[in-house]
């Protein structure tokens, strides 16, 4: 009897979406839901809170993570474009880190796939983002005794490359969702017609499923080129290394950002990016990999169109024939999966980083 | 056989470390055979076969050196700390390095830099194609990727075109940057000193002191034991017993460099544990015999490279020759680290005042004029493509 009902549920949901105009298989994806709870060492995520915010992380010590995914930005910036280290710009837009934690495969291109220990180790080391030595790093922090002690009450003994690459990670699954009115259950009527749509004849929830509303894979959805990553030399300059690097070909003449491409290397997948978590959007702007769109008004009027313009575009993207309070809604909807800022003492380290590492004293007599 | 021919230039440097000890090196000198090569004037540098000199290439060299961009965060480049106002070198003790870090060794002018076989302190590379590559990209010195180097230039059409001029690619490789720059710094020579001039036969190029003071320099002070030939190195490792850096005891970022450099450079857990003094050319062959020992320098172009060694411990040329006359000591008693590994061939040397005042001037006979140069101001970055390209290609997609 059960079954029955179920797979009549299905067949319904099924007949549902045939008739929508995104019309694909949305019952037979994993549901919204809230994320389950991550446990946290707290002194390891406290070591990893101070590695976050500080600058001597980086080659010249200009920037830390945190300036890039700047928690009063919504852990991201808003602009299009992430700023990249001193002396360079960027060619994509920085994500949020709020529940990167569940995350199964990191960067716009997909190009991690492992966690947030090689995730830790690409964006401090990439001469383009943090341009760190991380050799150079380790000895940093053994210059201030403020880390060599966090380091040793962690459990992680003397402070080393490896234990960065375990602290940054473990504070980081303390970024998560917190109070979304769709996890609390406080959605307005408007939100919750949202979320009918997004389920429904919008087919949002094709990619956007599971409890990080994001499927972890690539599609392309014809999101235009942001071209001041071309018309920008400091951008571009960025993009011709990143894409030199990671073994593109033909990369002095690259017009467009070729995405899931730089992991498969098949021309099927040029211009597909990895489906982005919608939680807290409401601080994220702009969206989508290369910030392209300001609103979620703009993203929800591209989606309506079909997405946009490209010869290799998902065919799961059709006209949604939304109506303009369907559109209104379906963006009460999206902002009812973003919770609390985390601004506070919990989330940013308040203290002082010293202007200069203390002298080592007696240091011909003490052990390195 | 085979063994005796193997055994007997040992037994002959033996001997001839022993009266080399001993005082005997002038009179060698001037025997011929045994003894140091003599001082002689400088000729022209020795071009690689593999990267001949172009006005091209020199030029482009030339802007490469003076541009900032060719570095990490394009604030370092190698005229940021080889800085032709203070000897093509930096004037402190060590180097300044990349932002957020210092370096560890003192600063080696570039001036006639074209004319060593081994380059670096403790000799690590064997051309300037080699050192340009090596400092560029070093984490306390250039600390540039090559990707990211090699993309701006290619942003930079006066680049591209002096690249294409110099090297022919369409665009430009960053190898060759560091070429370029080699063939520029094969320009940065100096072969007019007085002390050439009066090797060439004007025998009134160099004063009574200083020619009193060149009898000290091939006798009693036994210089030319190890600052022989034109370049006046012999491009050999020894410890002559300079001590280590003073600031490692009192600066918090030169104690970062110092382990840094410790590790990166290859060391054991113990050695990294417990040195507190660079070990220099034992990063070489990991050899204990060699730790300490550094490339003897040139004394050319001297007169404007203060500080001196390779830990900038020196201020000036009078407390080089006090510290040798005292054997290896420095005036304060500090000295190597490694005094197993110290020269045999350092020993006091009973110098007059008068006598270390001639060997200071005869040593200023090795630098000539000031080398200066008109810096090339830095060309644009320019975008690659129109807006209409990339329209064009967007809606090809």
């Amino acid at each position: 009897m059960g079954v029955r009902v179920t797979s009549g549920r299905s067949l319904l949901a099924a007949m549902i979406g045939v008739g929508l105009a995104a019309g694909v298989q949305a019952a037979n994806v994993p549901d919204l839901g809230p994320l389950p709870p991550i446990k946290v060492n707290a002194a390891k995520a406290e070591l990893g809170k101070r590695l976050f915010f500080d600058k001597r992380l980086s080659g010249d010590a200009g920037i830390a993570c945190g300036t890039c995914h700047d928690p009063k930005q919504g852990w991201t910036q808003n602009k299009p474009l992430s700023d990249g280290y001193p002396g360079n710009g960027h060619f994509r837009n920085a994500p949020t880190l709020v529940n990167v934690a569940h995350k199964k495969v990191w960067n716009h291109d997909g190009r991690i796939g492992t966690n947030l220990n090689d995730m830790t180790r690409e964006m401090l080391t990439e001469d383009y983002i943090m341009n760190m030595d991380m050799r150079i790093m380790q000895e940093r922090l053994k210059q201030d005794p403020e880390y060599v002690k966090m380091f040793k009450d962690a459990g992680y003994g003397e402070p080393s490359n490896g234990s960065v690459r375990k602290a940054i990670p473990e504070y980081l699954n303390s970024l998560t969702s917190r109070n979304a009115p769709f996890d609390a259950g406080k959605m307005s009527a408007s939100a919750k017609r949202g979320l009918k749509l997004f389920k429904g004849k919008a087919g949002c929830i094709q990619c956007h499923n599971g409890p990080l509303a994001s499927d972890g894979k690539a599609h392309n959805t014809g999101v235009p080129e942001n071209f001041d990553i071309f018309l920008d030399p400091n951008n571009h300059q960025a993009f011709i290394a990143f894409a030199m690097f990671q073994g593109i070909e033909n990369y002095m003449n690259l017009k467009r950002d070729p995405g899931y491409y730089n992991v498969t290397l098949d021309s099927a997948d040029v211009g597909k990016f990895v489906t982005p978590s919608l939680r807290e959007l409401k601080y994220t702007a702009p969206y989508m990999h290369n910030g392209m769109l300001k609103t979620l008004n703009d993203v929800v009027a591209f989606y309506n169109m079909g997405g946009g313009m490209d010869s290799k575009k998902s065919l799961q993207l059709k006209p949604l024939g939304l109506s303009k309070g369907e559109q209104k809604d379906l963006v009460a909807f999206l902002l009812s999966l973003s919770g609390d800022q985390l601004t506070s003492a919990k989330h940013v380290w308040q203290g002082k980083y010293p202007a200069e590492y203390p002298v080592i004293e007696n240091w011909k007599h003490v052990r390195n | 056989m085979k063994k005796v021919i193997k055994f007997r230039p040992v037994l002959l440097a033996a001997v001839a470390g022993v009266m080399v000890a001993t005082g005997c090196v002038a009179q060698d000198a001037k025997r011929g055979m045994s003894g140091p090569p003599p001082l002689a004037p400088l000729g022209p540098p020795p071009i690689p076969a593999d990267n001949l000199q172009s006005p091209a290439k020199i030029e482009y060299g030339k802007n490469l050196f003076f541009d900032a961009r060719f570095g990490g965060d394009a604030s370092t480049g190698c005229s940021t700390c080889h800085e032709p106002d203070q000897g093509w070198s930096w004037a402190e003790d060590i180097s300044r390095g990349y932002p957020g870090t210092v370096h560890w060794r003192s600063n080696q002018t570039i001036i006639n830099a074209a004319y060593y076989g081994k380059l670096f302190w403790a000799g690590s590379v064997t051309s300037l194609e080699k050192q340009a590559k090596s400092a560029s990209k070093g984490g306390v010195a250039g600390n540039g990727e090559n990707d990211i180097m090699e993309a701006r230039l290619a942003l930079i059409p006066k680049y591209v075109e002096m690249n294409r001029k110099a090297f022919g690619t369409e665009w430009p490789l960053v190898e060759d940057g560091w070429r370029a720059i080699s063939a520029y710094e094969r320009t940065l020579v100096q072969r007019d000193t007085p002390l050439d001039k009066y090797l060439l036969g004007d025998k009134s190029a160099l004063s009574e002191e200083q020619i009193r003071g060149k009898k000290v320099f091939e006798g009693k002070g036994g210089c030319i034991q190890c600052h022989n030939g034109a370049l006046a190195s012999d491009e050999n490792f020894y410890n002559i017993g300079v001590p280590g850096v003073k600031r490692w005891e009192e600066d918090g970022l030169a104690q970062i460099t110092f382990r840094f450099e410790l590790y990166a450079k290859g060391s054991t857990e113990e050695m990294y544990r417990t040195l507190k003094d660079d070990p220099g050319a034992y990063f070489r062959g990991k050899n204990k015999w060699d730790m300490g020992k550094f490339r003897t320098p040139s004394l050319r172009y001297a007169v404007y490279t203060a500080p001196y060694m390779h830990s900038g411990q020196f201020d000036t040329l009078d407390d080089v020759v006090d510290f040798y006359n005292a054997g290896g000591v420095a005036a304060d008693g500090r000295t190597t680290s490694f005094p197993k590994t110290k020269s045999k061939l350092i020993k006091p040397l009973g110098l007059t005042d008068s006598e270390k005042e001639d060997l200071v001037a005869f040593i200023e006979a090795f630098s000539g004029d000031e080398i200066m140069v008109e810096k090339p101001d830095n060309p644009p970055y320019a975008p690659l493509f129109t807006k209409a390209e990339l329209q064009a290609a967007q809606e090809a997609k």
